[in-house]
């Protein structure tokens, strides 16, 4: 089998080739563009082949991370996009919950109010209502109404339409029915149910999820269609797939339909690649941290597992999302993060970022900003040589300047004030991480660090030392390390069913049914993409509660139908749950089930472990560049440190090599503390054990 | 980890580098936040779990707060050092020490509270056997024993007493040990205490875990440089302020602002009562003086100084002086509010004396909080919004199965136009800043439905930037029940500023189930409700900012296809001239200048 991931980045297209048969892995980069991302896929597809001397033929899937949704939200250009909803509840997606989202503001902007998805006057309402608990119909459908708001908005010229009625979680017959009529009327639409997207209660976030996908689509439907053609066209046989939030791929046509699943997905390839370099050293337990420009997104990995968000935590561009989601802690610092003084004299840097134009004052393209890359250059940890493998030279006086004046503004010695700049975005980057281990109840002492990104190796190891944990993996190619994460997903889908029971008054019946016609569902979804029962696997799960909270802990269902004893099980482990997660638990109050879940996982082919090329060149002396000054922090004080810097591909394997170091290679560099020791691992890794930094 | 040989900044007591201050201010910060998602998620009531109508906050022992959660609504957080300062007196007051186990529940408005139902639970924390600090956590009860169902709407008590229970540094963990007979007390004198008992418990949870994490932190850098850091945070926010102050040219700015007190009251000092404000600006100190502003009344819409008289300035200055929007993060601590001096006559509305009812103060303070903006209104034009709508709350309860179920819903405002904006449409406003509950959570646990909830039309304040917009949120009962009403903002428009519209008022319909309809006031103490019975609330809208004349053609255009405003309005208020959904350009300069000239 050969298999192709493909991850289009702000700058460079990702390309990884993996043969499974010969167990050989090869990568290219090409550059990414812009005006249509799918030119550059292209070309890296073809490029890659011809320069490998591979048969195009013979590429049996392209795994692709896109984020050509995201970029339409970011940017907010979207589809002229219309709504027909409830009669009386037109402005649900304008006012939101009534909340501003900045407590201290008086100038702040409302996401929805200010770059609002759908118009008001593209908002149209008819006449139906359900009820809750059953779907009691209070009003029906309208369907003349229906059918002149389509025209309406066909004739206002909107492209793609979101239908979104109250209670629709509970009986998705009304949006079935509309969508129908929308589409006799207006077939070119791009037509979305809330409860296809999202059949979960709250209606803003709901109907925002609608509103998105609605939003983002056509423009989505139209690139994959291309891409897919494209493919085609080139020779290639592959089947495209594509990238979710929910770390699963899915086929082109079903993101074609749903691309507000891709919303959040380039993150959760960089989980998946980080999560399985570490399974390359043996390590289940990882907290993957992926850095680059702009931002730092966390993840955790227990025992080959992800955690998924809630889904009252996801969002993008300031709106809420329901959707499928890996838990991922994204912070604004990263190596384009700018250091400034505030109001009130404060030492702050980021979430503000120089990204890459004009970045880092380093990078001379103009910047003129403090930034951590410009810290790291001043401190010695960043080669001005061997940046980007010598692809760019970086520019050290003028890192320098803008390190000098700062640390005149902040009075304080040049040095001190770079190295505080790099304790500063440490400790934020490890508040992030505490907040999502030692607030949920887990030890990230228990961890291993897989640190890649452009920035990730450059910070791992002072911030694993922050933390208290004594293991940093750098991947292989720690700056593809998501396109290599394409090649280890399977296909993923997920289905979801409010419930609203409650312990003592189950209705289990309902809730093997629901389960079963769910898993049946997403069979249907498998076979039809020819995989076979063995191919196959689902879980159940269960958002719960106790009755009258508002927010839900999911727990796994084991297998086989839902009984009372089952039940006990399971409540008992939501029992547990809560208490790891809140520290309190309340076992005498009854349990709510809120949402019941399933989701499927159908097994794709995935990347081998890597071989390393075990050539008898190997040694310090080879790998070792040259020394220079470095400054790290020790006992308290700034010291300066004669370094060695090394070439990462001739380093000696398995060979206890001590800090301080600095390791290159093309995609990043590798910063390893006094008080650490490394080595390079026979998976490929690189191993730092970190000592405690003081 | 950092040497102490970097100089520290300024006058700090201890040296601390600024680099160790910046990390501590961000773990602090995200002490705060742990507490706040943990009884947010842990919650059982609604106005605490959706609404969010809670705080946390971790105060050092000058009672001074060092961070807040970001989550909660800053009513709540904002007070947490005078509570904390509250106990302190209580407690030295009657000879009681503070001991390590202790967890103390608070609630005395005229001890430090905003109110009532604003219940605090405090975790002293000790190091080393010596008191370091608080951590604490407040939220608003569904209910808290007073007269009639619920936590709102009770305009009719007399006195704090028929407020319901009042607490003054209870110890409901002595050292360690549950004091079990106040727990028992509370259980049987709280309506609903299923929930709020249980609301109680993740408080004190929350705090607990506030309290190990301060200590953690402490652990790590050592009492002194987590104090120096404290110190020089609070400086810096200091510095910051007055820096903001200090742009302000010296002078005296005053307004009035007005608020309903009690529409239908037959005595004409219980309505229509003035708020009036002095702002003193003299170099970087600012004094608040609300000297002017009406008597105290026998009830409860007076406003306890500490807790929401004061909370409601500090966070009008900061929201103007230190816009989000536009310095970024500041870091929210008490430094900030050194350089204010507030004054409040005693025996007014901003300052009662005891026992005088303070529980609905919650919408008088939003009008100090408008009023004071409106001072500053001509010495900072660029950071304020014309005058904002208020808010109001129902409460709905009512019996199922020999239990009680009570639900508070809070009902959104709406900001005044802005320099180079609208107003923000139907949101909570000022010192508030809670979240409505979606329509599919209440009518499936509560007897009740929400039939309507849309954007106003045809009432939009004109400006050069518009009015913000209030919305419609109708209610009915599916069962009979009860209800009270506490808002304010149905008989005065918010203010216009520099030639934009005054904002519309609010109002409140009830249709009967037999049919008769009759508006209601902005208080009402609790009333039966019988199946069918429907409220229809309607929001207020925001004063406009700027000559409607000024206003972009397009921005007028906008309004009217989205159906804010008709054709005709935006001739008669904006002088555009629409057709056929496009500008005539034309027609709308010649308009414009004949109204000018007019």
């Amino acid at each position: 089998m050969k298999l192709i991931g493909v991850d289009v980045g702000g700058t460079f297209t990702d390309l990884v080739l993996t043969d499974t048969t010969a167990n050989q892995t090869i990568i290219h980069k090409v550059p990414t563009t812009p005006h249509d991302p799918s030119e550059g896929v292209m070309a890296g597809l073809i490029e890659l082949c011809e320069r490998n001397g591979i048969d195009r033929t013979e590429i049996d899937h392209v795994l692709h991370g896109t984020t050509i949704a995201t970029n339409a939200v970011l940017e907010h250009k979207g589809a002229v996009t219309g709504m027909i909803t409830t009669k009386g509840y037109r402005d649900i997606i304008h006012i939101g919950r009534h909340q501003r989202p900045e407590h201290y503001s008086i100038m702040q902007e409302i996401p929805w109010q200010d770059r609002p998805l759908i118009k008001r006057r593209h908002r149209k309402t008819v006449a139906e209502r359900i009820a809750p608990p059953k779907g009691e119909v209070l009003v029906p459908l309208d369907e003349e109404e229906v059918r002149i708001a389509a025209r309406e908005l066909k004739a206002q010229g909107v492209e793609s339409i979101a239908v979104c009625f109250l209670f629709s979680y509970i009986d998705p017959s009304h949006e079935d029915r509309a969508k129908a009529i929308v589409l006799e009327e207006f077939p070119e639409a791009f037509v979305t149910t809330s409860s296809d997207i999202s059949p979960q209660f709250r209606e803003f976030e709901r109907f925002t999820t609608a509103a998105m996908n609605a939003f983002v689509g056509p423009k989505v439907r139209t690139y994959v269609k291309n891409l897919a053609a494209n493919i085609a066209a080139s020779g290639l046989k592959a089947d495209l797939h594509i990238m979710g939030s929910n770390g699963g791929v899915a086929t082109a046509a079903l993101v074609a339909e749903r691309p507000v699943l891709t919303l959040l997905s380039g993150p959760a390839a960089g989980v998946l690649g980080g999560a399985w370099c570490g399974a390359l050293s043996a390590r289940n337990r990882l907290i993957t941290f992926d850095v680059g420009g702009t931002s730092a997104d966390i993840g955790i990995v227990t025992d080959g597992r992800f955690g998924e968000a809630t889904a009252r935590d996801t969002s993008i561009a300031g709106f809420p999302l329901m959707v499928p989601m890996i838990d991922i802690h994204t912070i604004g610092a990263g190596g384009g993060s700018i250091a400034w003084r505030d109001a009130g004299g404060t030492f702050k840097v980021g979430p503000r970022s120089a990204g890459s134009q004009p970045g880092p004052a380093a990078y001379g393209r103009g910047g003129t900003l403090p930034t951590v890359t410009d810290a790291n250059v001043v401190l010695g940890r960043l080669s001005k040589d061997n940046f980007l493998g010598g692809e760019m030279t970086l520019d050290g006086p003028a890192a320098n300047d803008v390190i000098v004046a700062f640390a005149d503004k902040m009075e304080l010695p040049v040095h001190e004030c770079a190295e505080g700049i790099l304790t500063i975005i440490n400790a934020s980057m490890a508040n992030a991480i505490r907040s999502r281990t030692v607030q949920k109840g887990i030890d990230p002492r228990e961890y291993a660090l897989v640190a890649f990104g452009g920035a990730g190796p450059l910070h791992g190891a002072e911030v694993a030392a922050e933390l208290g944990i004594s293991e940093v993996i750098i991947p292989p190619y720690p700056g593809i390390t998501s396109a290599v994460g394409l090649l280890t997903t399977d296909h993923k889908y997920d289905a979801i069913k409010t419930e609203f029971q409650v312990e003592g008054d189950l209705d289990l019946p309902r809730i093997n049914q629901d389960f079963d016609a769910m898993e049946e569902n997403l069979r249907k979804l498998f076979v039809a993409e020819g995989l076979s029962d063995d191919e196959m696997a689902f879980q159940r799960a269960g958002d719960f509660r106790y009755a009258g909270q508002g927010y839900e802990l999911r727990i796994d269902f084991p297998g086989g139908r839902v009984d009372d004893d089952l039940m006990v099980s399971v409540f008992n482990r939501f029992h547990e749950i809560h208490l790891g997660e809140y520290g309190q638990n309340y076992p005498d109050t009854p349990v709510e089930l809120v949402n019941v879940r399933v989701t499927g996982v159908g097994q794709m082919p995935k990347i081998q472990a890597a071989v390393v090329d075990e050539s008898t060149t190997r040694s310090l002396d080879a790998a070792l560049v040259r020394r220079d000054s470095t400054m790290f922090r020790v006992d308290g004080d700034l010291q300066t440190f004669e370094t060695p810097y090394y070439r990462r591909e001739l380093l000696p394997l398995n060979q206890p090599i001590p800090g301080p170091a600095i390791v290159l290679q093309k995609d990043t560099t590798t910063v390893v503390p006094p008080t650490c020791t490394f080595s390079a691992d026979r998976s490929g890794n690189l191993f730092i054990q970190v000592g405690e930094i003081k | 980890m950092t040497s102490s040989s970097i100089p520290g900044q300024g006058d700090n007591r201890w040296a601390v580098d600024p680099i160790t201050a910046s990390v501590i201010q961000g773990a602090l910060e995200s002490i705060a936040v742990e507490m706040g998602y943990k009884l947010m998620r842990m919650a059982y009531s609604s106005i605490i779990r959706e609404s969010e109508d809670f705080g946390a906050a971790i105060v050092d022992v000058q009672c001074r707060q060092l961070c807040e959660s970001k989550q909660s609504t800053p009513l709540q957080s904002g007070p947490i050092p005078g509570y904390i300062k509250g106990i302190n007196r209580t407690l030295e007051a009657r000879g009681e020490k503070i001991m390590p186990g202790d967890v103390i529940m608070h609630n005395d408005p005229y001890g430090g509270s905003s109110h009532g139902p604003d219940v605090l639970f405090a975790v002293p924390v000790f190091f080393d056997d010596k008191l370091v600090g608080w951590s604490a956590t407040t939220a608003h009860h569904l209910d808290i024993g007073s007269l009639s169902p619920g936590s709102c709407g009770i305009v009719d008590a007399m006195d704090v007493y028929a407020e319901g229970l009042q607490f003054k540094a209870i110890k409901v963990f002595d050292q360690g040990r549950k004091n079990e007979m106040v727990w028992h007390m509370l259980r049987d004198n709280i309506r609903a205490s299923h929930l709020v008992v249980a609301d109680m418990e993740a408080q004190i949870a929350a705090s607990r875990i506030g309290a190990q994490r301060f200590i953690t932190l402490i652990e790590r850098y050592g009492l002194e440089i987590v104090s120096a850091a404290s110190e020089a945070l609070m400086d810096a926010s200091e510095k910051m302020m007055r820096n903001a102050i200090s742009d302000i040219s010296d002078g005296v700015y005053t307004a009035t602002g007005h608020i309903d007190g009690f529409e239908n009251s037959e005595d004409p000092k219980e309505k229509n009562l003035p708020i009036v404000v002095t702002v003193t600006v003299a170099g970087s100190d600012m004094t608040v003086d609300l000297t002017g502003t009406a008597d105290q009344i026998n009830l409860p819409i007076n406003m306890p100084f500490e807790g929401t008289v004061d909370v409601a300035i500090w966070l009008t200055v900061r929201s103007i002086l230190a816009d989000t929007a536009t310095v970024g993060h500041v870091p929210q601590n008490s430094g900030l509010t050194r350089p204010i001096k507030i004054i409040a006559p005693k025996g007014s509305l901003a300052n009662p004396n005891f026992p005088a009812p303070v529980i609905a103060r919650f919408a008088p303070g939003v009008m100090i909080a408008d009023t004071l903006m409106r001072a500053l209104a001509p010495a900072v034009p660029k950071q304020i919004s014309a005058g904002v709508g208020n808010l109001k709350v129902i409460a709905f309860s009512g019996l199922e199965q020999g239990r009680h179920w009570v639900h508070m819903e809070i009902f959104e405002g709406a900001y005044g136009g802005r320099y180079g904006k609208d107003g923000m449409d139907a949101v909570d406003t000022l010192y508030a800043n809670t979240r409505n509950n979606p329509i599919e959570d209440i009518e499936s646990h509560l007897p009740l439905r929400v039939d309507r909830y849309e954007m106003r039309e045809g009432v939009v304040p004109a400006g050069k930037w518009r009015g913000g917009i209030g919305a419609i949120r109708e209610f009915s009962f599916l069962g009979d029940g009860g209800y009270s009403v506490e808002g304010e903002g149905h008989l005065f428009k918010p203010w216009g500023f520099e030639g934009g519209q005054e904002g519309d008022p609010a109002s409140l319909r009830f249709d009967r189930h037999d049919g008769k309809s009759e508006d209601l006031p902005s208080k009402l103490p609790y009333r039966v409700a019988k199946t069918g019975d429907t409220f229809v609330a309607y929001g207020p809208c925001g004063g406009g900012y700027g000559d409607p004349l000024a206003r972009d053609p397009l921005d007028v255009l906008d309004d009217v296809l989205d159906g804010y405003i008709g054709a005709e309005a935006a001739k008669a208020d904006y002088g555009v001239v629409i057709a056929n959904s496009v500008v005539d350009d034309a027609a709308t300069s010649k308009l414009r200048a004949s109204l000018t000239s007019a």
